[in-house]
């Protein structure tokens, strides 16, 4: 077991009967019980959730949704090389700390930049976040879980630095514009996340980027022996990951009016990798299902905003969620070496 | 098979954060879970809070909850003043008599006995030349735990005192390492800002082995008798400022509402205390009018505040008053309706806990209607309460600073005055 890169070994290896399953029904399982979880728990709140059907219930969705969203496109493509991004909560917190330190007013301890400067140099940060990231893991061969643990410890750190520990409000018109507005009704955060979305799919599904990208998650060896260009994909994966983070920072922010760096994106690495999982992608990577994340979140969301609809304690929503969790990693478990 | 250890990882971090939730599960629903505290900050902290900080007599191992939902008992009838009643909050944290002594600037009630550091074998303490420690509980992110701790620093500067600081981030386990570690570092006194009522066991024994002086300053530290384990306690009283919310509730609202209660974090003896003191209020107050349709745990940040209104707006589009067990709670809440338009106090009542500036504009621009403050600024009492310890006559077991209101009538001058932090 050396620290090289993840998912070199493909060979399924001899399994236990015990743990044995009918494949068939595992694999409908993993690839559509996402969408199946999804219909039931809409089915659920149609009966018994007042003021459900009505379409403030989507426009609710449409803006909690975005920044989670964003960066579980990012996790996806991580995830599909067989890797793993722990960093893109801190990610939010740098890229949101550095846009507010810029933009804000000096009157409140800003640096008075306008907010077009602000908001780049924000992505900036994450994408160096993830670069650097990238770096550690395919030039220096440490494990992803590793590397990217310590800018999750790390990155807030350096955002609570940058900010001096404090909230800063942010009253910039732009975002309140980017929290507020809307086109055909759909507001502006979720077209963002739409666009993202659609990138990346096509990223996956069209290019030889993400082919390679695939490649890499599937056979880590076969990939190097076919000339793939491993460490140049992995860099660039979790660059965009980092950048996608960055994003979700600022969209968070705007939603917030203010950027509370010991609080944006904590524990939102936690919630991708969950939508992701539950989506149905292999943990064990060569396999990226964009849609099934899109559900994934979408079913994590409105799960916990129907646990609070109907008034159910903090700690029980925590046990339901941390049971879907564990549900959709035990069938993958069961499924993924048969798939 | 990296593939599988990430599976492992990944069960493990959801596993942990089972945990988390489990050790911080709490009350929620306010009065019912007695014990619920001793679950609370930590769950690795509960075995040495019983050790010492359980320490002699009183209901002091079930701790907070049990103190708070105590005090609503006995509360609605001692609150009528009877002079020498002693409230459960206070006798948890070694009050026995009310002091009717002449009372400090700024101090809502003392109470005894009086404590004299020699009484645990605590030498005098030359501020020219010792070192005093102050040991924060939560990141200095939020407008309260900065100007608690810049209190702490501007006194002592004053006074030419050298001070050592440490902060916890909010980890009770951390709280214990840094302040044993400055009393290591020679530190003759530490005032800390305990991060929970219990928890803090090991530390207390280790200052008292040690002959150093404790003062906890905001939260008091419960479960002990007066001045045995830790020198004299300055606090807030949280039931109280629940109750002055429920005032101002009934006030802004004229007794009729659909109310929404954003609760703190959840095993905070803060949430409970100030749920408890709100809703025995109500009650006192015979408010049958202020329904509590909805009641779900915030964590006191702001973008939980937000998002947890925005679910509420849409499962209760009915609600039109919340009460928000802190400022910045009450500023997502704000948000949130500021997004539906449905910001001002004309459509949805806010009342709210700790004075911040956000908050205190908020009510300027006509979006929240009373704050009910918590002092932060301990730092003068603290340091008298110190000299007065270790070097003077004694200071009382409890002491409870005076915390201001703000509404319409005075919020703009407390924006202009600064005593809005």
């Amino acid at each position: 077991m050396t620290a090289t890169l993840p998912s070199e070994e493909t060979t399924p290896a001899p399994r236990s009967p015990r743990f044995r399953r009918p494949a068939r029904w595992t694999e409908f399982l993993r690839r559509y019980g996402v969408y199946l979880a999804l219909l039931l728990l809409v089915l659920y709140n149609v009966v018994l959730t007042p003021h459900y059907l009505q379409w403030s219930t989507v426009t609710l969705l449409f803006s909690q949704l975005p920044p989670v969203l964003i960066v579980s496109m990012g996790m996806a493509m991580v995830i599909g090389t067989g890797g793993i991004d722990l960093s893109v909560g801190s990610t939010m917190a740098i890229a949101s700390a550095v846009m507010a330190k810029l933009v804000a007013p000096e009157s409140s301890h800003g640096l008075g930049y306008p907010i077009a400067v602000a908001i780049v140099v924000g992505l900036l940060a994450g994408l160096a976040v993830g670069v650097f990231n990238g770096c550690v893991i395919s030039v220096a061969r440490v494990q992803p879980i590793v590397a990217t643990l310590s800018f999750l410890v790390a990155g807030r750190g350096i955002a609570l630095v940058i900010t001096g520990g404090a909230l800063i409000e942010l009253f910039t018109p732009f975002l309140g514009t980017l929290r507020r507005g809307t086109l055909l009704g759909i507001p502006y955060v979720m077209l963002v996340a739409l666009v993202v979305i659609l990138v990346v799919a096509v990223l996956v599904a069209k290019t030889g980027f993400g082919y390679r990208l695939l490649a890499i998650g599937g056979n880590l060896r076969a990939s190097v022996l076919a000339g793939v260009p491993v460490r140049r994909t992995l860099i660039t994966v979790y660059a965009l990951s980092g950048l996608l983070a960055a994003i979700a920072g600022i969209l968070a922010t705007a939603r917030l009016r203010a950027s509370d760096p010991s609080y944006i994106g904590l524990l939102l690495e936690l919630s991708a990798i969950t939508a992701v999982v539950v989506g149905g992608t292999p943990l064990r990577g060569g396999q990226v299902r964009v849609l099934g994340t899109v559900a994934g979140v979408v079913l994590m969301q409105m799960l916990q905003t129907t646990l609070v609809a109907h008034n159910i304690p903090d700690s029980v929503s925590q046990m339901v969620e941390a049971l879907i969790i564990i549900a959709a990693v035990y069938i993958q478990r069961t499924s993924s070496r048969s798939a | 098979m990296t593939h599988r250890r990430h599976v492992v990882a990944v069960s493990a971090l959801a596993g942990a954060a089972l945990l988390l939730s489990a050790c911080s599960t709490g009350q929620n629903s306010g009065a019912n879970t007695s014990g619920s505290t001793s679950s609370s900050s930590s769950s690795s902290s509960s075995s040495e809070m019983s050790s010492s900080a359980s320490a002699p007599s009183s209901s002091g191992a079930s701790s907070g909850s049990s103190m708070a939902s105590g005090s609503s008992a006995t509360s609605g009838s001692s609150s009528g003043g009877g002079s020498g009643s002693v409230p459960p909050a206070i006798a948890a944290a070694g009050g026995t008599e009310l002091l009717s002594a002449a009372l400090p600037q700024g101090v809502e009630a003392q109470y005894g006995p009086v404590c004299k550091g020699s009484d645990l074998g605590i030498g005098k303490i030359d501020f020219k030349t010792d070192t005093v420690g102050w040991a924060q509980s939560e990141k200095e992110a939020n407008p309260f735990r900065i100007a608690s701790t810049a209190s702490e620093v501007a006194e002592a500067k004053k006074r030419g005192i050298k001070l050592l600081t440490t902060n916890a981030q909010s980890d009770a386990q951390q709280e214990n390492t840094d302040i044993k570690g400055m009393i290591d570092k020679g530190a003759k006194a530490i005032i800390f800002s305990p991060i929970n009522s219990t928890g803090l066991g090991d530390a207390i024994a280790y200052a008292k082995s040690k002959k150093v002086a404790m003062i906890p300053v905001d939260r008091n530290i419960t479960g002990v008798k007066g001045c045995q384990e830790v020198g004299p306690q300055l606090g807030s009283d949280f039931v109280l400022q629940g109750k002055l919310a429920a005032d101002a509730m009934i006030k802004a609202t004229g007794g009729q509402a659909n109310l929404a209660i954003l609760l703190g974090a959840s095993g905070v003896n803060v949430t409970d205390d100030r749920t408890t003191g709100f809703l025995d209020e109500l009650k006192a107050k015979k408010a049958d009018g202020i329904k509590v349709i909805f009641q779900q745990t915030a964590d006191f940040t702001r973008e939980k505040g937000k998002s947890v209104t925005e679910t509420l707006l849409q499962a209760h589009p009915d609600v039109n008053a919340i009460y928000a067990e802190n400022d910045e709670m009450a500023l997502g809440a704000l948000a949130a309706l500021d997004d539906k338009g449905m910001a001002g106090t004309d459509k949805v009542h806010i009342v709210s806990i700790d004075g911040t500036k956000g908050a205190v504009q908020a009510i300027v621009d006509g979006n929240i209607d009373a704050v009910i403050e918590s002092n932060p600024a301990f730092g003068p009492y603290a340091f008298d309460a110190l000299d007065a310890y270790v070097n003077g006559d004694g200071a009382p077991a409890v002491t409870i600073t005076k915390d201001n209101q703000y509404d319409k009538s005075n919020a703009q001058q407390a924006l202009d005055s600064g005593t809005a932090y």
